[in-house]
Formats: C-alpha cells, structure tokens, sequence
C-alpha cells in the first residue's frame, strides 16, 4: 500500500483482499450527527443494506450522555432498525469490569448516563470512572475526582473512552479524553481505558459476532479512537468524511485507514463488493 | 557545604506561609537570613494575586520583604506577551488581572491559562480550545498539578493545560517554575553562577529539580504540599532535606560563617 492518499474508488484492493465477514458501525458522526434530530443522508439505507446482505452488524460506540436504551430509542425514532444487544457502548463494558474486580466507582459522568449504573456499589469508592460528563466537568467536580484519586492506596481510574473533541451542533467541543488527561497528569496515574480504541473493547465485539478481526471492517469518524483502534486489532478501518472528521485527517501522521468515504452509505458500497 | 553561596531563592507558598498564616518560625528565620548579607529573592508560581496583593499579604503576615524582591511567574507571562503583541484569552484569577492592564483581550489570538478556578467549566474551557484549533498559542503561566489549601488538595493549572494541549494537539509555552528560564532569570540581578545559588522549596518538582535542573542546589521543606519520600522522586536527590524554612537557614548560615 503506498503512502499518501487513496483514492475512493480502488474498490478491489482497498480491503487487502480480506472477505468481510462482520462490520463494526460507529454511530455519532456515522449515523446521524450529534445534536441533529436527523440521521445523515443515506445512513438509515446503508445499514438495512448490510443487514439484508445477511452480514452480522454491531454498533460500537463511547457515548455516554445517555443510558444504552435511550440510545437505542433515539436510533429507532431515526429510523434505524437494530437489537438492544447489537449495540455496544462502553457503561454496561466497564460495570462488567468494576464486578469481575470488586471495585466501588466515585463516577464523574453526564447524570444521565449514570443511571446505567445502578446497582454498582459506590459507596466507599476505590476507583474513578470518567465519562463524557459534558456541563459536569466544573472544577468542583474534577477537583473531587482528583481528591478521590489521591486517597486511594493504590488510585485506579477508568476513563470511558480517550476522545479528543466532537462535532455537537456545528461546533466542536470536548470530550472526556482531556479531562482524563488531566487527572492523569495530576495525580500521576495512566487511565484505563474502557471503550474505543481499547483492544478488550473491540475483541468483546467481534466475539460477540463471532468474526475474526482480519475479516471485520470498522467504519468511524473518528480516525484515533475507531479506524486507528480497529486497525489496531487486526480489522479494516474506513474514515466517513461527517461528524468530527477535518481536512486534515486525510494526511494523518499516524493512521492510514484502508479507505475514505464519503459517508456510510459510500462506505456500504465498499464493504458489501468486499463481502462477495 | 563546601560550596560559596551568594543567593537565595524562596518559594513562598508552601515555603514561608500557607494562605493567611506564617508557617511557624519563617518571618524569624528570615530575617536572620537577611542579616547573613546574601541575595534574596522570592519566586512564585503564584497566580491568584496580582504582585502588589501578593506583597501586601506577605507584609501583613509579618514579613520583612520588598515588592520588587518578588518574581512571579506572571510577570514573566506579561513579558512574553508584550514582546509578541498576543491579544490573550485570559484564563486567570480575576484578582490577577491588574498585572494585564493595557493587554488588548478582544479578539483573542492566544490562551494564557493561570490558575483559575472559577474559569476551569466546560464553557470557558470550549472556548480556549476553539481557540487554540484556529492556531492561536497556548501560555501556561505554571503548570503546577495541585497545591494543599485549607480544604485538601485542589488542582493547579496544570491538569487544565495538559487536557488542553490533548485536545487541541499542540504544546505549551510555559513561563514559570519548573522552567530553567525562570530561576535564571531571577537571579539575573546579581550576576552570580547557578551553583552560588541555593533555591529553597516545598514542591519537589517544580522548586527542588527544576533549580537544580540549571546548576542550582535544592533545599526541599518538608511543609506545604510536601508528602512523605518526596526526596525519593527526584533524580539527582534534593541537596537537603529539612523539616521547614527555619531549619534551611539554620543550615545556610552555619556553613557560610
């Protein structure tokens, strides 16, 4: 593969010549743009494609501003139709995570989400469990956090996702990643991270779907935390050109994703003549 | 010791007082450390006051000390300002702002972040990272991780740059304590080398390592933000460790008669 950028339309060797077998969706920058009551142009179409294609469909996402059945709600109101089960959002990831390891969380995420974690022991917390907490990021409560972080004998934190910014209403804003960034550095720990890019994250996917990672495709906006992750792992990485995507990713130092496209419905096209 | 010492350099909060109170015996030992005729200056990271209600908090406390022997790590900002003509968002304590008069803030094209608490929200800080993904430089004042207020720990500015510099992909400029720029421009005065220079502080990082990071001793207090084996975090190790300010001019002045 020579460097510099690919065109969309080398349809035959952008997948290595790998069969697609499964494929992982991002949905905030994918599906519809955050913020906007309307999915993107031709999402709703590019996922009933792949499904009527007969190809397993999983949805892979950090959001955390809100519990998994509110998301799944909002993804139907739009038109889309997928199971509860097909959807994989990093809280019920990390509440696994706290049980399998006996950890109490002192969490600092958005207040609605924090209902996914009800009955998750947080009395007495020995661990800190970071989420897009968006107006709740004040100094009072990073402070609380970092203050929790700091008398614990041996400070965990978790932090659901490492996302630079994201693209909500027409502006970019923050999200969790330099807040956890911040705690990292004060107290002098390295975040956990639960979601993407993580490899336990991806890997509890594809098993799910019961897919190798070398026959899986990822297809994301943002091309650190999906197609850089994805490709970390071993699956195929396609960078959409919608939500937080910016000119400059199509010459990022780091990442060279297997393909460009203009958005998922472009993307689909790719994947289903690489699934034959 | 058997090194010839000209200048001291004092780190004030943590180092001589803790909010409004003398750490005990600090305004005695300071004035026998004036009495042993070497140069005296007090560095600061600092960012909550402006340099005269700094120095009339330190005269209030008792202490025997001139505004223009302070060197603040604001200063240093101002300075770096002026000389690029930057029109700054300015992520400091209100109480600060006095130091930035004549700064032209409309129409930002850089971010200087100082410690200030009340601008760390989610708003304000969109709004510098915007900023700093339109190119605009960022300017850390300090970047110090956290201090011991009477409440506990509380965070510096450092976390809020370190997030910023993640998001927005780029690298602070930083002005104050750790930076070697900083200690040697405090000493500039009196035209002496960094090893005639002792550098007296309760911040491992920023006060002992960073003056020793330019040929300077450290003499760490174990007051303040200070915790247990802190000389242990360093290397090389801190020249001494004592228990407070006190005891460090003890150790000067016994060794430098």
């Amino acid at each position: 593969r020579q460097g510099g950028r690919r065109t969309d339309n080398m349809m035959a060797s952008w997948n290595n010549n790998r069969k697609i077998k499964g494929v992982l969706l991002d949905i905030s920058g994918v599906l519809f743009e955050s913020g906007a009551g309307v999915p993107i142009d031709g999402s709703v179409e590019a996922v009933k494609r792949l499904q009527s294609a007969g190809l397993p469909v999983r949805f892979c996402t950090n959001e955390t501003t809100m519990t998994r059945n509110m998301l799944t709600e909002k993804l139907h109101r739009l038109g889309f139709s997928m199971k509860d089960e097909e959807i994989f959002p990093p809280i019920p990831a990390v509440c696994k995570v706290l049980q399998k390891r006996n950890l109490r969380p002192h969490l600092l995420v958005h207040p609605t989400a924090a209902l996914d974690f009800e009955g998750i022991d947080t009395l007495n917390p020995n661990c800190v469990v970071l989420g897009d907490a968006t107006a709740e990021f004040t100094y009072h409560n990073l402070n609380k956090a970092f203050q929790a972080l700091m008398s614990m004998e041996k400070p965990i934190l978790f932090s659901l996702g490492m996302g630079r910014y994201y693209k909500e209403e027409e502006e970019l804003v923050l999200d969790v990643g330099p807040f956890a960034k911040a705690l990292e550095f004060a107290a002098d720990v390295k975040a956990e991270i639960v979601g993407k890019p993580s490899e336990t994250f991806f890997s509890s996917v594809l098993e799910d779907m019961g897919v190798s990672p070398e026959n899986a495709v990822m297809v994301g906006d943002d091309i650190v935390s999906d197609v850089g992750g994805a490709q970390a792992c071993g699956m195929l990485g396609i960078q959409v050109r919608t939500g937080k995507f910016r000119p400059q990713d199509e010459s990022h130092p780091k990442v060279k994703p297997d393909s460009f496209a203009d958005n998922l419905l472009a993307a689909v096209d790719l994947i289903l003549q690489a699934s034959k | 010791m058997e090194h010839n010492i000209k200048t001291i350099l004092v780190d004030l909060s943590g180092t001589l007082h803790i909010e409004n109170e003398e750490i005990p015996g600090s305004v005695e030992a300071l004035k026998r450390l004036r009495n042993s005729k070497l140069n005296v200056k007090f560095v600061t990271n600092t960012t909550k006051e402006s340099q005269r209600l700094l120095f009339e908090r330190l005269r209030n406390l008792g202490f025997d000390i001139e505004s223009r022997e302070i060197f603040t790590s604001l200063t240093a900002a101002v300075k770096l300002i002026k000389q690029n003509s930057y029109r700054p968002l300015l992520m400091v304590d209100d109480r600060s702002l006095e130091d930035f008069k004549g700064i032209e803030t409309k129409n930002a094209n850089a971010v200087v972040v100082g410690l200030a608490p009340e601008k760390f929200q989610y708003n304000t800080l969109n709004q510098a990272f915007r900023l700093l993904m339109d190119g605009a430089p960022l300017i850390a004042i300090h970047k110090t991780r956290y201090y011991r207020t009477g409440s506990g720990l509380s965070l510096g500015p450092g976390p809020f740059v370190t997030g910023l510099e993640y998001a927005a992909d780029c690298k602070a400029e930083v002005v104050g304590k750790p930076e070697k720029a900083f200690f040697l421009s405090a000493v500039e005065e009196f035209q002496c080398h960094p090893n005639e220079c002792i550098m007296i502080g309760d911040d491992v990082k920023d006060d002992i390592h960073g003056a020793q990071g330019c040929g300077m001793l450290g003499i760490l207090v174990q007051t303040g933000k200070y915790r247990p084996n802190d000389e242990d975090k360093i290397d090389p190790k801190p020249f001494l460790t004592v228990r407070n300010f006190s005891e460090a001019v003890d150790k000067i002045i016994s060794t430098s008669s």
